[in-house]
């Protein structure tokens, strides 16, 4: 049964217009980046960091790609589905269908929250392998090099992708997670993407202010940059670590915040 | 078939009940949307659940179907209490509340193959069957590939009489299910309707259009002001609400004086008086008339329409509020 409702869920969000536009362009964020990169040609100056290596090593661009999309654009897109999971469900009135079927309302947050892991791991698996190809076709790639200046095999580069990938959906699933409590409270989907997105900016920029570092450790924005810990070698394991845990705790405050609401809510 | 575990006083004799509530009350903040609804479905009937705009219909049904939770009362329904036996009840119950709610950018299909995903009682192979069933039973099949975006008012309140029958209910809930239909598509909501209650499934309509109610229900509860004004056997309470005798004559003074003097109380209407029957009957008032030389086309009864009961049910309350004391009827208001 659980797996069945899964399963309409997933081909419900893909059957959306909005979540194929909104897959579209996070294609397309790869692709652009292969492009300017191979434009600007060698010997330019390139982004500082990571940007830094990516020059003949296509195989840095998922992972490039996927950092810089986590600032924003993922976000953006965990919004729109946790938005759309209960918010929208509830304005288009389904959610009183689902309700009455009867789905429990624990298990229909289960649903919801595995709608928003598989499409967020779809996405950001979908941004990872358009970067490999498109970074290998426009800046080619000998193996994967690291910052750490060591270059690793094609292999490892492979698994190093596919950690970060997991790393990435941790956190749009956690961020999705907290949307998804916003999302139970209103029929407006549109208020819970304004909220979601204004939080996420409000924390980066909270973030720069070095007076308010006691409150960065609670920020999840703040465990964003620590991610590209993957890209060094060996992997430091503790700035990945907190990160996630700081993820997880969002996770944790969100689906809880959500299930509280969504029990005692009157449909 | 209740099996009813929670009723230490049953002196009442114990109609089977399909759905029952008591001391049903719903604030929303500080405006009380329904306040002491004592409804009792029984099982096989056809329930006419009527009441003007805001008089607490939706809100009691969505209270029925575990969607909104109560202040204060209790439900049953199917023999569970709610809420805590909302996973067992609900399965067997269809509903169509507060107009059909579906996705726009999915077909008429899709969206009830969505639906179906999240039937407990519908075995994953019998889903295709089911939802096409359905949409041969309201009449959609032929527009079930449109997306539900392009529906007139009435194929959409269709599709959302589908997805209440993809199983075979024990109870059917619909609420307000002939808005926006037109004549045709409102005699096959009661052509359906009519099929469920021959099926022997219990139907609770909510209707503001009394005439849908007259000709579909066995039941009635009338709601007003958040509260049930009446609720009964639809023929019971068309009687209790009195009868007359309407005579057609000429002789309209003759036949007054006569009744004056039998002291049955008449007055002019139209071509001729109406009598009413309290403490006499028609062959009596007809043997008054006639004795008085009084020329008669035409008598007839005159029932009690739906339409006068509602009327007097919820004027008397208006009637009330406005000069505090007149008498009321069944349920007494605040």
């Amino acid at each position: 049964m659980i797996t069945r409702q899964f399963g309409s869920e997933v081909r419900w969000m893909l059957r959306r217009p909005r979540t194929i536009i909104g897959l579209f362009g996070l294609v397309l964020v790869p692709i652009i980046i292969s492009f300017g990169i191979w434009t600007a040609g060698e010997g330019s100056d390139g982004p500082p960091g990571l940007g830094a290596i990516l020059q003949g090593n296509g195989m840095v661009v998922p992972i490039f790609t996927l950092f810089l999309s986590l600032n924003l654009l993922l976000p953006l897109v965990a919004s729109i589905w946790a938005a759309d999971g209960l918010a929208g469900e509830a304005q288009h009135g389904t959610l009183r269908g689902l309700l009455v079927a009867p789905v429990s309302r624990v298990r229909l947050l289960f649903v919801k929250l595995f709608g928003l892991t598989a499409m967020s791991l779809f996405a950001v698996t979908l941004m990872a392998v358009v970067g490999i190809i498109a970074g290998t076709a426009f800046l080619g790639t000998n193996g994967m090099m690291t910052l750490s200046g060591t270059t690793l095999t094609t292999g490892e580069g492979l698994l190093r992708i596919a950690l970060f990938i997991i790393l990435v959906t941790f956190q749009m699933v956690s961020i999705g997670a907290v949307a998804l409590a916003v999302s139970a409270t209103t029929e407006h989907p549109l208020v819970v993407q304004a909220a979601t997105m204004t939080t996420i900016i409000v924390f980066q920029v909270l973030g720069q202010f070095s007076s308010l570092d006691w409150l960065h450790p609670f920020l999840i924005t703040t465990g964003f940059p620590g991610l590209i810990d993957v890209m060094r070698d060996p992997i430091p394991t503790g700035q990945i670590w907190d990160s996630t845990l700081l993820a997880g705790c969002y996770l944790l405050i969100g689906t809880g915040l959500a299930a509280m609401r969504l029990i005692t809510k009157d449909s | 078939m209740t099996t009813s575990t929670s009723a230490p006083v049953t002196t009442e004799k114990a109609t089977v009940v399909a759905a029952r509530t008591k001391g049903l009350r719903k604030e929303y903040g500080s405006t009380v949307a329904v306040d002491r609804v004592d409804l009792e479905l029984p099982e096989g009937a056809v329930l006419g659940m009527l009441g003007p705009n805001g008089s607490g219909k939706t809100t009691t049904i969505r209270m029925l179907l575990g969607l909104v939770r109560p202040t204060q009362g209790e439900i049953e329904l199917l023999g569970k209490p709610l809420p805590d036996g909302a996973e067992q009840a609900l399965p067997h119950v269809g509903a169509l509340v507060e107009g059909p709610g579906f996705h726009p950018f999915l077909s008429g299909r899709e969206n009830l193959i969505r639906c179906a995903a999240f039937e407990p009682l519908l075995e994953k192979r019998n889903i295709k069957q089911a939802v096409e069933d359905a949409l041969e039973r309201v009449g959609l099949a032929q527009a079930a590939h449109r997306r539900y975006r392009g529906y007139s008012l009435g194929m959409k309140q269709r599709l959302g009489l589908a997805a209440a029958l993809l199983v075979p209910r024990k109870l059917v809930v619909l609420d307000e299910p002939t808005n926006g239909l037109d004549p045709a598509g409102t005699r096959e909501i009661r052509k359906i309707i009519a099929e469920l209650h021959a099926a022997g499934s219990t139907v609770l309509v909510s209707s503001h259009l009394l005439s849908e109610v007259e000709a579909t229900c066995t039941h009635v509860a009338v709601l007003h002001r958040g509260t049930v004004v009446a609720q009964g056997e639809l023929t019971e309470l068309l009687q209790a609400g009195g009868s007359a005798l309407q005579v057609i004559t000429p002789d309209v003074e003759i036949a007054l004086s006569a009744l004056r003097s039998a002291k049955i109380s008449g007055r002019p209407l139209g071509d001729g008086l109406r009598v009413e029957l309290a403490g006499t009957s028609a062959p009596q008032v007809i043997e008054t008339l006639v004795k008085a030389g009084v020329g008669i086309y035409e008598a007839t009864r005159w029932k009690t329409g739906l339409e006068e009961l509602f009327a007097r049910l919820t004027e008397a309350e208006e009637a009330e509020r406005g000069m505090s004391a007149v008498d009321t009827l069944d349920g007494g208001p605040r």
